[in-house]
């Protein structure tokens, strides 16, 4: 396929594909990882633009400055095309012998009913790699469930570890169910790319929300095959099979998580004797002790222990506990709210947060590379305003039927 | 699906990995390639094993590093040698690997494979076009590299626990190393887009992933909001921002063992009226600031108390059939045994068989993913720890069989 696409002195390592993005909010993520890595992303709106352009956070107070949309359409084209008239698929289907990838998010079986369905396009583009994304699979007894975020979420199981014990199960107040199902959707795509160098031409690829997530359960569902255990939420805790261990301590203007394992202890230890506490537990003893297995201290020694601990946290800011508590080697880290992940010095120190010229929202700060590659290094682009490419796009079609980008 | 023909044994096949990660990002990243016929090699010790060796579940009374189901649940498919990394002969053998290998990957503290002469420098000056891939919990640079942790700290440090919690309580985190599933697709995504260019250029390169950074990919707006507004999203429960009645509702006993649950996502005005007919809610069907998601969502307290009446009254079963004939998002909040049980996932054969010396018959997860022309065979079990060390200090390596009884003698292959 094509030239590559360079814009920042250095080639970006996906530079020479396109992809065709369909998607509602399950799969942005997907091609959003793909446009940084340099695959020019074609993001496809109806005449009235993605509904997640309406969708908040908002940066003014205007119902159309989305930030939802701009961070989760960085570095894509926009062409408008309305798939509800026979052109515009028609205009589709051309643009798709020049892509490389194609992203959908329909119900089963609902871009076949336009025409625009995998059987319909692998005549006339052999080398696409189709990628549909959906709450549970192009098939089964569930393929027609309506489903959302939240539906994902429980129906993998990953709810039933999440929670306080006395309230129901919970979902993060992200949607992180499409989110790791699109990383998914990315992971798939790549795979198949590289099936195509060796077989020739493009497939079909069927993503699975539920199963990306039951794919999170740990080791969880492994103790409930092969010791009929069902592990359940415990709070701010690692359920660990049938026991939990802490993790969330209240700090002095937070929380932190701390997790009571053997190798921490004698570290534990000498940083509270540094840091000018009297600690009062055998460090000696609790680095003998296992976190699960048969060697278990009791419920009583466990409380003793925490209260300790606790008195310490609490006494402190959570960036101070991490800080000191890292110099002295034990594993600590701040429950981060999203302020304080702006405001990290490590991602800082890192370079991970860029300036992009927003056509709509001006200049924005972005959070920039999830990875950095040195030969082919991420690229930081804003997202596209509605239809801001159809022209060039389709000129570019039209022009160069059978391969060239741009 | 199509049936497979074995092409996906292929789409890797010739392309070796020197795999010195650990625990779960890494293995998990490797392990999709090693599905479609990449030879893994994990570079393992018994002075040093991975963590996950000593965990469970095993089978009862096994404390040995073979018995580990999760263990076993990242690392199918692989090849595993043994190679004591701390002897000074060690690092000799972990060179020759790594000039036969096309991608190295390791999940190391900073600065480890440096000591041991083998950081990208070194590695490049063996194998000019190789693609090396650390992933460590903050990257390898600034002021937090040598930080340490693993996915239940991290997942704080990366924001997600303080958005997983009830408003009037301490957030709790979502209880499993949940950045490990996040960081290792882009961990995939990263070193397949290097292998790709490298076959379209000739040229590798180096990968720094953070752990942190890549799980920030989860948050939707919300670094991106805290960063250019005066906002900081915190934890909403089981609610929505723009979504109401949104959450998870108490059912009755089903006499299966413990407390049911099913959640209910009303992501439109259809379904709100659906809804209402269906629950014979006349007085929500009529009422007109209920009739859009603002309105809703100023009354979620009252919706959220008449819904947990409603579903109280009826099994989990019961409900999400009767919400799913009328096209309402639904659905029971999965025990780890519905999970395993569950006919959808049933229906994709997610769960594979695999057959193990030591841990028994088991099953494990598969990919999220369906191929359509290109289906992975059923990977090779996960392996023993150093169970193919003769084959890699022999074939790969270029030990004479005397050098590598003097290895094993030395301590070096262990």
């Amino acid at each position: 396929m094509g030239g590559s696409r360079n814009l920042i002195g250095m080639t970006a390592a996906l530079s020479p594909y396109r992809a065709i993005d369909l998607t509602a909010e399950i799969g942005g993520l997907a091609t959003m990882v793909l446009a940084g890595l340099g695959v020019d992303v074609i993001r496809v709106e109806p005449p009235h633009g993605h509904p997640s352009r309406r969708r908040g956070p908002m940066l003014r107070d205007d119902g159309e400055s989305s930030l939802y949309w701009a961070q989760m359409n960085a570095g894509k084209r926009s062409i408008v095309l309305d798939l509800d008239d026979e052109t515009d698929r028609e205009s589709l289907r051309r643009l798709c012998e020049t892509a490389d990838f194609l992203f959908e998010s329909d119900a089963p079986g609902a871009m076949a009913v336009r025409g625009l369905g995998y059987d319909d396009l692998r005549e006339r583009a052999p080398q696409l790699i189709y990628v549909s994304i959906t709450p549970f699979g192009q098939s089964g007894p569930k393929s027609r469930w309506a489903a959302s975020d939240l539906i994902g979420h429980v129906s993998g199981g990953l709810s039933s570890l999440v929670g306080d014990p006395d309230r129901a199960p919970l979902r993060p107040s992200v949607e992180q169910a499409y989110n790791i199902t699109a990383l998914n959707a990315g992971s798939a795509a790549m795979i198949a790319l590289h099936a195509r160098h060796t077989s020739g031409s493009g497939q079909h690829v069927d993503v699975s929300m539920q199963a990306a997530m039951a794919n999170t359960l740990g080791n969880a569902r492994l103790y409930y095959e092969m010791d009929g255990i069902i592990t359940q939420r415990a709070g701010g805790a690692r359920a660990f099979a049938d026991r939990a261990t802490r993790i969330i301590y209240p700090s002095a203007d937070g929380y932190v998580a701390f997790v009571r394992v053997p190798a921490s202890m004698l570290r534990l230890h000498r940083w509270m004797s540094a840091d000018g506490a009297d600690p009062q537990f055998d460090a000696e003893w609790w680095s003998s002790i296992a976190i699960a297995g048969d060697k278990l201290p009791s419920e009583a020694e466990i409380r003793e222990l925490e209260s300790e601990i606790e008195a310490f946290f609490a006494a402190r800011g959570s960036q101070d506990l991490y800080e000191s508590g890292q110099h002295h080697g034990v594993m600590i880290c701040p429950v981060n709210t999203m302020q304080d992940i702006v405001d990290s010095p490590q991602l800082a120190a890192r370079e991970f947060f860029q300036q992009v010229d927003d056509p709509a929202l001006g200049r924005l700060t972005v959070p920039g590379a999830p990875l950095k590659m040195s030969a082919t290094p991420w690229q930081s682009r804003p997202a596209p305003t509605l239809g801001q490419h159809t022209e060039e796009i389709l000129a570019a079609t039209a022009k160069n039927g059978d391969a060239d980008h741009v | 699906m199509s049936d497979s023909d074995g092409t996906g044994a292929d789409v890797f096949r010739g392309i070796r990995v020197a795999d010195f990660a650990w625990v779960g990002v890494g293995p998990n990243a490797t392990m999709q390639m090693a599905f479609h016929g990449a030879e893994v090699i994990r570079v393992e010790s018994s002075h040093r094993p991975d963590t996950f060796r000593s965990g469970g579940p095993r089978p009862q009374g096994d404390g040995s590093l073979d018995a580990s189901a999760y263990f076993a649940k990242f690392n199918r498919g692989k090849r595993s040698v043994a190679i004591n990394l701390a002897h000074p002969r060690g690092a000799e053998v972990a060179k020759r690997l790594v000039a036969t290998a096309d991608i190295v990957t390791e999940s190391f503290a900073p600065g480890f494979m440096q000591r041991i002469g083998l950081n990208y420098d070194a590695v490049r000056a063996i194998k000019p076009d190789v693609i090396m891939c650390s992933m460590s919990m903050e990257g390898q640079t600034g002021p937090h590299a040598g930080y340490r942790g693993f996915g239940l700290t991290l997942q704080a440090t990366a924001g997600i626990t303080g958005v997983t919690g009830w408003p009037d309580r301490p957030p709790v985190g979502t209880g499993v190393a949940y950045t490990d599933w996040v960081a290792t697709h882009v961990g995939i995504i990263g070193i397949l887009a290097a292998l790709d260019h490298r076959r379209r250029t000739g040229e590798g390169q180096y990968i720094d992933l953070s752990q942190f950074e890549a799980s920030t990919l989860v948050l939707d707006a919300g670094v991106i909001d805290a960063a250019n507004t005066s906002r900081v999203q915190g934890p909403l429960g089981n609610r929505d921002l723009q979504y109401a009645p949104h959450g998870v509702y108490p059912c009755a006993d089903d006499h299966t063992g413990g407390d049911r649950w099913i959640a209910i996502a009303v992501t439109d005005d259809d379904q709100w009226r659906r809804l209402a007919l269906l629950m014979d809610r006349q007085d929500w069907l009529e009422s007109e600031a209920l009739c859009d998601a603002s309105g809703r969502l100023e009354q979620q307290d009252d919706l959220d108390a008449g819904l947990a009446r409603w579903t109280s009254e009826q099994t989990v079963a019961e409900v999400e059939n009767l919400l799913q004939a009328v096209g309402i998002p639904a659905h029971r909040a999965s025990t780890v045994r519905d999970a395993h049980d569950d006919p959808q996932l049933g229906h994709r054969n997610h769960w594979w068989q695999s057959k193990h010396p030591v841990i028994g018959a088991m099953s494990y997860e598969s990919p999220a993913w369906r191929l359509s022309e290109t289906p992975p065979p059923m990977p090779r079990r996960s392996p023993l720890l150093g169970e193919d060390s003769e084959y890699v200090y022999r074939e790969l390596c270029g030990y004479s069989e005397s050098e590598f009884q003097q290895l094993i003698i030395d301590g070096v292959v262990e």
